[in-house]
């Protein structure tokens, strides 16, 4: 199975190229009860490839819902999304699994590892997805657990690390595909500070070193610091 | 890592639950090998019993199966020697039985008693079906010539009933084919019991010439045909209601088997309810496990599908999770099941006398490859369908709910 069938990138060289995400007037609201929500409201966003944006605000204010529709993971009610110039809008739930697949990282705030899966098979995981065959993967994970500084945990279990590890694992499964959009929902919440400055750090290499695009919804002021842009978004409105 | 491997791995995530499930699925599967192989072997003894009694193949003047007979052997065979010649040119067949049944009264002077008759060549009877009759006294028939007087075996019954004992004289009373009545003296060479207490109370055996002469007719009623093998009973009928032509008619011995029959019919329904029982009972176990399995991985599916995996890959995955469980369980009952067949073959545990039988029988399980290969299969497929059925609504679960799930 591959994600060429469903989506085609335009190349990097081509002229129409700019940036690697793009939303217009992108809407999206919940129904809570009896109540609606408006999470985000016509917001306009651009993420071009190898930058790093943060995405800040106050809890509520929409950062994940956004990062959810940026990560294709939702969809909006109203508005566009265009992923490498293509309108993605209106792709089946089929077409935007294998988008994501091959072109979308995610990190997450609590890691979600697999427990069953040794580290080298968590960050395997991507590329057995993307249909790679066993030695590719096995070089491209060998590698990435070189970068992340991981290579001797190869075999272990995720509760067999800190939260630091774990977090590198996370970014290592993130990035071994080496995709064009990185999504980090708070990826430093849950670790000390020391760690967190590591992890920024690693993230930033890694993503720059693969002109990767990195979206990320925090609330840390020194990951905010790392970032070469800062948006900020209260009430499903980015400021 | 393989898909497989990642769903093997799955299973042993709560290793309690999965053993019970799998303790769960073994023990419904030896549930059903073991009565399902109690009700085969009683099918198979059955079967073979009643194949022996009647032969392979029964046959009688095409009027015989349809209609009452006014007087005795009325539908009789009366060429039995050419008949019986024409069948043993047929390759499969080894022996060919003369029959000859009757009704009448045997009397030992004082009491008269309803008696079933059957006239036998005893010594190829023996022969053929070996030991069919338990002796209680006496000897069995042995049709030599040279005894005084004509002889009869009776029913341990029957013979009770009249006080009578081997070597007393009875006499048999008749019906002639022509209608008259005609009496016999004949004396008593052994009793026996069919295990039947009802039958004993009335059967009793002499041989042919012996019948033919109380019926004063050379007629027999029906031919017993054995052929060299049970599976061949179906071709071979066809073969020789060809041979013989229509003024003959042939039945098989399942046609004639009513007590196996209904036998057969009761215990597929019970045996049936009890496995349709421990079959759902084994499907909401593995049903159970697997929604609590998933449940609990909420969170991680909805990482997984993030990750690009697809729902139908999910399902897959959650399939042979189900399957895993349910096959264990099914190797693991298929094993137990054997176990306890091959120690009850040894153990000689006799169970108590059917219902209006007088004999214990042999408490043997059959083991059949292909009973246990379908228990398994059905086992394990049925595991993965319920899997299949609760991961593909959890799979549906939209991603960012999954991933919010708690």
């Amino acid at each position: 199975m591959s994600a060429s069938a469903a989506y085609v990138p335009v190349p990097a060289t081509h002229p129409i190229r700019r940036s690697v995400c793009s939303l217009r007037a992108a809407t999206k609201s919940y129904q809570l009860g009896t109540h609606v929500v408006h999470a985000v409201k016509s917001v306009d966003l651009d993420v071009m490839p190898g930058e790093m944006v943060a995405l800040t605000g106050p809890s509520g204010s929409g950062k994940s819902t956004l990062l959810n529709l940026c990560g294709l993971i939702d969809t909006l009610d109203a508005g566009e999304y265009r992923f490498e110039n293509q309108d993605v809008t209106a792709l089946s739930e089929r077409e935007r699994a294998l988008l994501r697949r091959a072109s979308i990282g995610f990190v997450f705030q609590s890691f979600n590892l697999v427990p069953v899966m040794s580290v080298a098979d968590n960050v395997d995981y991507p590329l057995m997805l993307a249909g790679l065959n066993a030695s590719e993967r096995r070089r491209e994970t060998t590698a990435i657990l070189a970068r992340v500084g991981l290579e001797s945990f190869a075999t272990r279990r995720p509760d067999e690390l800190s939260g630091g590890q774990r977090q590198r694992v996370a970014i290592a499964r993130a990035l071994v595909k080496r995709p064009r959009l990185v999504i980090a929902d708070e990826p430093t919440a849950n670790l000390d500070s020391h760690t967190a400055e590591q992890m920024l750090v690693l993230l930033r290499e890694l993503a720059h070193a693969q002109s990767s695009a990195c979206l990320i919804a925090t609330h840390d002021q020194r990951l905010v610091a790392r970032c070469d842009r800062v948006l900020e978004i209260r009430d499903g409105v980015l400021q | 890592m393989s898909w497989i491997v990642f769903a093997l791995r799955n299973t042993l995530r709560n290793r309690r639950r999965s053993l019970v499930t799998v303790l769960i699925a073994a023990l419904g599967t030896a549930g059903i090998l073991l009565s399902s192989g109690f009700a085969l072997f009683s099918y198979q003894g059955l079967a073979q019993s009643s194949a022996r009694d009647t032969g392979h193949l029964t046959l009688a003047d095409a009027r015989y199966f349809e209609r009452e007979e006014d007087t005795p052997l009325e539908y009789g065979i009366e060429d039995y020697t050419g008949v019986r010649e024409r069948l043993l040119s047929d390759t499969d067949v080894r022996y060919v039985l003369p029959r000859v049944h009757f009704s009448g009264l045997l009397s030992n002077g004082d009491k008269s008693v309803i008696a079933l008759g059957i006239g036998i060549d005893p010594q190829a009877e023996f022969k053929v079906r070996g030991p069919f009759l338990t002796v209680q006294a006496g000897e069995p028939l042995d049709g030599l010539d040279g005894a005084s007087s004509p002889e009869v075996m009776l029913g341990d019954g029957l013979a009770r009933s009249l006080d009578i004992a081997p070597g007393d004289a009875v006499t048999l009373l008749a019906t002639t084919a022509e209608g008259a009545l005609n009496a016999l003296d004949v004396r008593v060479k052994g009793t026996f019991s069919t295990g039947i207490p009802d039958i004993d109370r009335r059967l009793v055996y002499t041989d042919v010439a012996t019948a033919q002469e109380l019926l004063a007719a050379g007629r027999v009623s029906t031919v017993g045909v054995y052929l060299r093998d049970f599976e061949l009973t179906d071709a071979a009928r066809e073969r020789i209601a060809a041979l013989l032509g229509e003024h003959y008619a042939v039945k098989t011995w399942y046609e004639q088997a009513v007590f196996y029959r209904a036998v057969r019919s009761l215990y597929n329904r019970i045996f049936g309810a009890l496995g349709a029982i421990i079959v759902v009972i084994v499907l909401f176990v593995t049903a159970n496990a697997m929604a609590m399995a998933i449940v609990e991985r909420t969170r991680e599916l909805g990482t997984l599908r993030a990750l690009g995996t697809l729902p139908a890959q999910l399902v897959r995955m959650l399939a042979i999770e189900g399957a895993a469980l349910g096959g264990a369980g099914a190797l693991l009952g298929a094993g137990i099941a054997l176990g306890v067949s091959l120690v009850l073959l040894f153990a000689g545990i006799e169970m108590p006398p059917a219902p209006g039988r007088s004999t214990g029988y042999p408490l043997q399980i059959a083991i059949s490859p292909a009973l246990y290969g379908i228990a398994i299969l059905m086992i394990t497929a049925l595991s993965m369908l319920c899997s299949t059925v609760i991961a593909a609504r959890t799979s549906r679960k939209p991603i960012v709910e999954a991933l919010a799930y708690v």
